[in-house]
């Protein structure tokens, strides 16, 4: 059909970026529009070309929905508690003499480099310009920060011969974040 | 009128568009157009996003249905959506009053 290949492309450049049922719903409304242009006499063409210049630039509809991603708003939420879930720990493990708890001797270095990559990839997520990217840094910043969380919890009540209260309070501030990324992974696969 | 000139304002002019009744993107954007006698000039692609901030804010509600063989996804508003609006239409008529009152050299009305 005349015209509807300029939607088309217009449509393919939007679904690179953003998710299925949001493309939906604005081909839908392109397509009504389209339809209105038709009815006031304009070629197909014209048409679809008046339909994609009243939507805009397409670039300026994917930065509105970047900037209303649930996983962007987590990532800022995770990045600015970060230091507060951290003070909980560095207190709890300074308390705990944690430099005196038998662990593997990778395994401090290791868990360094990982925490740094999550604060990177929420980052990313947080300051992102581009849904998908925000998308999937997001995501797997929110499984990083949950693996860390975990791992520190085992490590605490594996290695750790008598709880203390700053370790009780640490593991707590873990575990809600540990709830809370999960609870924002699982919701990301099905929301804008 | 220009986007830039509704900020601030967009949200309620979209609650104000669904007060009849469930409507999807593009027939709020009819209705603001048929509303404000088309001086609106708002990229209708932005309405979108905007709707499903509402629909974040749980202002609206969102649901799909199929017409003609197309998904197309209609609006409502939802209680806490309604009383929304009615304190965004009280604070715009009591901005509208300062500030005309201001610019035309009259007094300002006692707020209500």
């Amino acid at each position: 059909m005349p015209g509807t290949s300029l939607i088309s492309d217009y449509l393919t450049t939007l679904s690179a970026q953003l998710p299925e049922d949001v493309v939906e719903e604005l081909a839908d409304g392109l397509d009504l529009a389209r339809q209105h242009y038709l009815r006031q006499g304009l070629d197909p063409d014209a048409a679809a070309s008046a339909a994609l210049a009243e939507f805009g630039e397409p670039q300026v509809i994917m930065a509105a929905f970047t900037r209303l991603s649930p996983i962007r708003h987590a990532a800022r939420r995770l990045l600015a508690t970060g230091p507060v879930v951290g003070a909980c720990w560095a207190g709890a493990l300074i308390t705990g003499r944690a430099w005196t708890w038998p662990l593997p001797s990778a395994a401090r270095p290791l868990f360094g480099v990982v925490l740094i990559i999550v604060i990177g990839l929420l980052a990313t997520a947080a300051f992102g310009r581009n849904y998908r990217p925000v998308s999937r840094s997001g995501t797997a910043g929110c499984v990083g920060i949950g693996l860390l969380d975990t791992a520190l919890i085992v490590t605490v009540a594996v290695a750790l011969p008598a709880v203390i209260w700053p370790l009780a309070l640490a593991v707590t501030a873990s575990a809600v974040r540990l709830m809370f990324a999960a609870r924002v992974t699982l919701r990301a696969r099905c929301s804008v | 009128m220009r986007a830039e000139e509704l900020k601030g304002h967009l949200d309620a002019l979209l609650l104000a568009a669904l007060e009849d009744g469930p409507r999807h993107g593009y027939a709020v954007i009819e209705a603001l157009r048929q509303a404000t006698g088309g001086r609106l000039e708002l990229p209708t692609g932005t309405i979108y996003p905007a709707l499903r901030r509402l629909e974040q804010a749980g202002l609206i509600t969102g649901s799909w249905s199929v017409v003609a063989g197309r998904r197309r996804r209609d609006y409502q508003l939802t209680p806490g959506g309604a009383r929304a609006l009615s304190g965004k239409r009280s604070a715009w008529r009591d901005f509208s009053a300062t500030i005309s009152a201001a610019l035309e050299g009259r007094p300002c009305p006692e707020p209500a």
